[in-house]
């Protein structure tokens, strides 16, 4: 799949998971690739990328016991956008769905 | 690829890119390593399954807002200075007071003790019947019961109010640069309950001994002296 297209989808997946709950950097990247077939390194250039457009905030939490985690939290901001993005991106591929069974319907 | 070898080479394609703050995304990477040896895989497995380092390289866009965060922290770096400045004679007052303190209990100690075995040294302590210096001899190590007890507090306490006071310093400079802060510390120290109530037992049974024997103290010697002006009796303040 284009790289660049799989990455917007994967910027909306890594919001989904952050909205359930705050996440550290390998949480999101072994949840990830769980459903995924992605590499398990792409996660941390999207976080970044969030990170830098101000959608996801961090900050490091002691409570582990180890060395703080940095976790990632997604802002009002990066919420409102994940609200938004869902929805297109949702309609979007209602649309392909549908315009791809038309042409096997077509077919036959 | 071992991880060193993964590190290097991502650290040297993110450098090529241009991307600041290398360190901070190849500690992301580092602990990513670490969470999956813990889970059994090979530095090898990993390296492989993170991807080819160039490629996530060039998956880093170069920061355009850390020019931005650059000069903030300038800014931010020589307010703290101030702020350390101004802190740190705060925190001198703090040991120069604790000092003090320990010096009064140490006296007060030293001087219950001299009444209490009777010894004298060099005339130093007034002189008084010895059933009133056993009272005040019991009053002032009372007192230096109480005075090391407030001493030790506010050690602890001057020492936590350093430790929050650290966290500040550190968790500022880091959100001006635009970096992950930790949580702020309190700034009272957190006891216990136990050592609380303990500390509270000592504070309050060693103030009345010490209020109390100094009433009865002063009782007793306007008794043995015949005169509520005592010590002009026994001729304290006499040359």
């Amino acid at each position: 799949m284009n790289t660049q297209y799989k990455k917007g989808v994967l910027e909306l997946c890594v919001m989904s998971i952050l909205k359930r709950r705050d996440c550290y950097g390998y949480e999101i990247s072994e949840n990830l690739s769980k459903h995924i077939d992605i590499a398990d390194g792409t996660v941390y250039p999207i976080l970044r990328k969030l990170k830098s457009d101000g959608l996801v905030t961090t900050y490091l939490s002691e409570d582990s016991g180890g060395p703080p985690r940095k976790y990632y939290s997604l802002t009002a901001l990066g919420l409102e956008t994940y609200e938004a993005d869902k929805k297109e991106y949702l309609s979007f591929a209602k649309t392909v769905e549908t315009l791809l069974e038309d042409e096997d319907h077509d077919k036959k | 690829m071992t991880k060193s070898e993964f590190l290097l080479q991502l650290k040297n394609e993110l450098k090529k890119n241009n991307i600041s703050d290398t360190d901070d995304i190849l500690s992301e990477y580092e602990q990513h390593f670490a969470f999956k040896c813990a889970d059994g895989f090979s530095e090898e497995e990993i390296a492989a399954k993170l991807g080819d380092p160039a490629e996530l390289a060039s998956q880093f866009t170069p920061n355009t807002s850390q020019k931005k965060y650059y000069g903030r922290k300038t800014v931010t770096v020589i307010g703290m200075v101030f702020a350390d400045l101004f802190a740190g004679a705060f925190f001198l007052i703090f040991f120069i007071f604790a000092a003090v303190m320990g010096v009064v209990t140490i006296a007060a100690a030293v001087i219950g003790i001299c009444l209490l075995a009777g010894y004298n040294f060099n005339n130093l302590i007034p002189g008084m019947p010895y059933l009133c210096a056993l009272i005040y001899a019991v009053s002032l190590l009372a007192f230096a019961i109480l005075s090391a007890a407030a001493c030790l507090y506010f050690i602890v306490f001057t020492r936590q109010l350093m430790r929050s006071y650290k966290r500040f310093h550190i968790n500022v400079i880091a959100g001006s640069a635009g970096k992950a802060t930790l949580p702020s510390l309190p700034v009272y120290p957190l006891l216990s309950a136990r050592v609380k109530r303990r500390m509270r037992m000592i504070v309050l049974s060693s103030l009345t001994v010490f209020a109390v024997s100094l009433v009865v103290g002063y009782i007793i010697s306007t008794i043995m002296a015949g005169n509520l002006e005592f010590w002009h009796v026994w001729g304290w303040f006499a040359k």
